[in-house]
């Protein structure tokens, strides 16, 4: 056994070190450090503790580059044997369970462990500009390899659990945003819902979640080590402040190890074992899920092909079809009477207008819905060919590769029409309670970004296997910084210009213009790339 | 088919093509031509470049020098013309295996450009042909592979194409489905059809072809007619002789006729076989006359042909190329 996990284990790691894309996160993690070390700068002015405020900007790097490569890098550990249908080879090989969860998760976990020691010099950097001691360092780098455990494992059992690598990262990704969003929902509702409407031992019960899962929360540790108020905001922060751990800053003994770790390798420990054992009982091969094969319930939710047929190809079997459109439908009428309901529980507000904060929250949630389901359709529509091997025979139907991309856009933007909708229903609603909150600068800077992040993951799914929406969320970040400030600029200052020429239409103009010109030096040339790179792709 | 290659264009036209990836050459200098309603078989070793050819030929690959048409269209300067006249089985299954049988030949007919009320018929038409019409209604994924190549076969002809370009379409099959597909094949040039059909199968392609093209790293080293390639114009004609019943003298009455250089009997044989070797300056016609003249019980004469196995082995290098 030993020698089996010794040769998948370097295997995997030869593998990873001659793959272009490890380096390339590797790098683009060094940029980043570079980046929090410029942040850093920006703040120190007129603050103190420079030090400090670098090491919360690396920490939070950290724990988003931790998470997201939970969804991206470690949930491939044992479904990428299974999508390249080489699984069945390793146990021919005389793989047991151990071997094959040891082998490909462990490696990876190592290689990840890497990317917290090249911070090393940036971390010495920050001791040396004050305001954090050595201590508190290290202690927050435990924490952080402890949270990177678990997340290992975490998506390691959703890899064991999941046929294909997209399900298992679309699980880990499911139980990462219940973990971190959960306590803020739980907090809420409860503070919303009027006195006496839930039973005493069921509101104990939902009480008693956030600090269960603050206890593992390595937003929560950092937190209590770094003593400061920049995680506030964040899930967790200060959710552990019952904690006796003290704080380096202050002079107090300083716990290396605190629950957070043990508690993190407890359950990292136990998700392993579960995933060994379990390994067996879900190792089928994918199958294909989706439509049903019976007659009547196909004749409703399938058409006939439109004469846009690879538009129909794509709302049909890629976002899900007339019937997921209703469902969706649905629930964004479930979610726009749960505001409202919310607003009468309230009793300060009566009738359909969302009124005070209510309007502006739902707004948020219909455009957080927007712009997750806009991610998922632009990094998978393409990969999705790319996967069933079917990107060659669609090349050689008679249209430009530019119609037959377009087509796909028209398939998924049908798919986004039950959040549109509702988004429209929002606004028509609650216009009071936006107008407040939102300009329309706000409006042009989110379409803007939104369209690069699409377009950015629709490239990346060209090059990547999985990692096109964790990857996008890691470039759109510092893209968002570098785009936001001209986007706001251009947009105030042709507004201004249309009103001194007085346009009556300033707000409009301002937004063409902002539109057309992030569309010609941005979006175009990054749509001539996913062209070529899909017709390249379609070469195979 | 002598009269198709006198008056009309060629199906395909393959001028001087090469092509490299990252430095390694993969064609190099390729030029052969297929005439229309014609089985054309496209033979060569694992990486000779067949998958490359056949791709420049369906416009999925843009070649680095060369002409390729189809019917006279430039696949470079025409592609979607090109298109809509060929129909492009890859070498694996790329299917969508959550449609039915029917949903996928309907969406590959809506994206020919076929109006809803031909598309009916048409699937009919191929799903009849392709002997899978009792499975119209059944999930892809859920059909073995002999029936999902029946089912790929179909989403080629739905458009009616005039030229099908057929990558290893037997690979995985078992002998039946190879030997239904090859069925088909014939049907499908009776319907008047050109078939360019790449395959490691050498004793269905000779049966089935009309010419062939062997590739070997990247050069073609024959194109014609499967009747040129199989006769070798080098050596002596070698005849086979079967007699109704044994006879011990046969042997001796046969080597004393005039311009039998020899006579031997095959092995694992009941002694009613004979190969003879003729000499140069003897026609068969004449040789026959003097046979008959035997009165041997004569069952069948023939010229015996070199096998396309043979004529591969003997026109490709041996090994892998690097």
């Amino acid at each position: 056994m030993i020698s089996g996990v010794l040769t998948l284990f370097n295997w995997t790691l030869k593998m990873d070190s001659k793959s272009i894309y490890p380096h390339v996160i590797r790098a683009v993690f060094a940029f980043l450090m570079m980046f929090s070390i410029g942040a850093a700068f920006v703040n120190a002015f007129g603050n103190n503790s420079i030090g400090l405020r670098l090491f919360e900007t690396i920490c939070l790097f950290n724990v988003i580059l931790i998470t997201v490569s939970g969804i991206s890098y470690f949930v491939t550990a044992v479904t990428e044997e299974k999508d390249a249908g080489t699984y069945a080879l390793l146990r021919l090989a005389g793989m047991n369970s151990l071997s094959i969860t040891l082998g490909k998760s462990t490696s990876r976990l190592v290689s990840s462990l890497m990317l917290l020691v090249i911070q090393l010099p940036f971390t010495f950097l920050s001791i040396t500009l004050g305001g954090i001691l050595w201590q508190q360092i290290v202690a927050s780098y435990i924490a952080l390899a402890a949270w990177m455990a678990l997340v290992a494992n975490l998506a390691l059992f959703c890899s064991v659990r999941c046929a294909t690598s997209g399900r298992a990262a679309g699980l880990a990704g499911t139980i990462l945003g219940i973990f971190f969003f959960s306590p803020v929902i739980i907090t809420n509702g409860l503070a919303a819902l009027p006195a006496g409407l839930l039973s005493k031992s069921v509101t104990s019960f939902l009480e008693s979640i956030p600090p269960a899962l603050s206890s593992v929360s390595v937003m929560a540790r950092l937190s209590e080590l770094l003593g400061t108020s920049s995680f506030n905001g964040i899930p967790f922060s200060g959710g552990a402040s019952g904690g006796n751990l003290p704080l380096g800053a202050s002079g107090r003994e300083l716990a290396f190890f605190g629950g957070q770790f043990w508690l993190s390798l407890i359950i990292a420990f136990v998700l392993f074992v579960f995933s060994t054992l379990t390994l067996d009982l879900w190792s089928a091969p994918a199958e294909v899920s989706g439509f049903s094969s019976n007659q009547k319930l196909r004749r409703w939710s399938v058409s006939r092909c439109w004469r846009l047929a690879i538009a129909w190809k794509e709302f049909l079997y890629f976002t899900g079809g007339r019937s997921f459109l209703i469902t969706k439908m649905v629930c964004g009428g479930v979610l726009v009477a749960g505001f409202i309901f919310f607003q009468q529980l309230e009793g300060r507000f009566s009738g359909l207008t969302l009124q005070g904060e209510n309007g502006w929250g739902l707004l948020l949630t219909l455009t957080g819905w927007l712009t997750i389901e806009s991610l998922l359709y632009s990094s998978g529509c393409l990969f999705y060919e790319i996967r069933q091997s079917t990107q060659s025979t669609l090349a050689t139907v008679p249209m430009s590769s530019t119609r037959v991309l377009a087509e796909k856009l028209a398939g998924c933007a049908m798919g986004l029409v039950p959040v549109l909708f509702w988004m429209l229903v929002a606004v028509l609603i609650g216009y009071a309670s936006i107008s407040d909150h939102c300009s329309a600068t706000m409006v042009i800077s989110y379409l803007i970004i939104l369209s690069f992040s699409v377009h950015i993951s629709v490239l990346l799914s060209l090059y990547t296997r999985w990692a096109a929406l964790p990857l996008t969320i890691l470039v759109s970040f510092p893209a968002f910084f570098c785009l936001a400030a001209p986007i706001y600029a251009l947009a105030v200052t042709t507004e201004q210009i249309a009103r001194s020429q007085h346009f009556r239409m300033s707000v409009l103009i301002s937004a063409l213009v902002n539109m057309f010109w992030t569309w010609l030096f941005i979006l175009l040339p990054l749509q001539i790339w996913i062209r070529d790179r899909w017709n390249h792709v379609s070469e195979h | 088919m002598a009269e198709i290659t006198r008056n009309t264009v060629p199906a395909i036209s393959v001028t001087n093509l090469s092509h490299a990836f990252k430095g390694h050459q993969a064609l190099s200098q390729v030029t052969f031509c297929v005439m229309p309603q014609t089985l054309h078989g496209f033979v060569g070793p694992n990486g000779a470049g067949k998958t490359t050819t056949l791709k420049a030929i369906c416009t999925l690959l843009k070649p680095s020098w060369g002409e390729v048409q189809v019917f006279g269209s430039s696949v470079r300067a025409d592609p979607i013309a090109v298109r809509r006249r060929i129909g492009f089985m890859p070498d694996h299954f790329s299917m969508y295996r959550q449609m039915t049988v029917f949903e996928y030949l309907d969406f590959f007919a809506a994206a020919y450009g076929l109006p809803l009320k031909q598309r009916d018929s048409v699937i009919h038409d191929v799903l009849t042909l392709t002997d899978m019409d009792g499975r119209r209604n059944d999930l892809i994924s859920g059909l073995s592979r002999g029936m999902q190549q029946r089912v790929s076969l179909a989403r080629v002809l739905v458009h009616d194409p005039d030229l099908l370009l057929l990558d290893e379409p037997a690979s995985g099959l078992d002998p039946r489905a190879r030997i239904e597909l090859m069925e088909i094949l014939r049907e499908l040039r009776r319907m008047g059809k050109t078939v360019f059909i790449s395959s490691h199968i050498l004793s269905e392609l000779a049966e089935l072809c009309d010419s062939v093209t062997i590739i070997d790293r990247g050069q073609i080293k024959f194109s014609g007619p499967m009747d040129v390639l199989l006769e070798n114009p080098d050596e002596q004609p070698l005849y086979n002789l079967r007699l109704a019943a044994v006879s011990e003298t046969a042997m001796q009455q046969i080597k004393v006729l005039p311009g039998v250089e020899s006579v031997s009997e095959p092995e694992f044989t009941t002694g009613r076989d004979f190969n003879i070797l003729l000499s140069p300056n003897i026609s068969a016609n004449d040789f026959l006359r003097e046979l008959l003249n035997l009165n041997l019980p004569i069952t069948a004469f023939s010229q015996q042909r070199r096998h396309l196995n043979q004529a591969f082995m003997d026109l490709t290098t041996r090994g892998v190329r690097t």
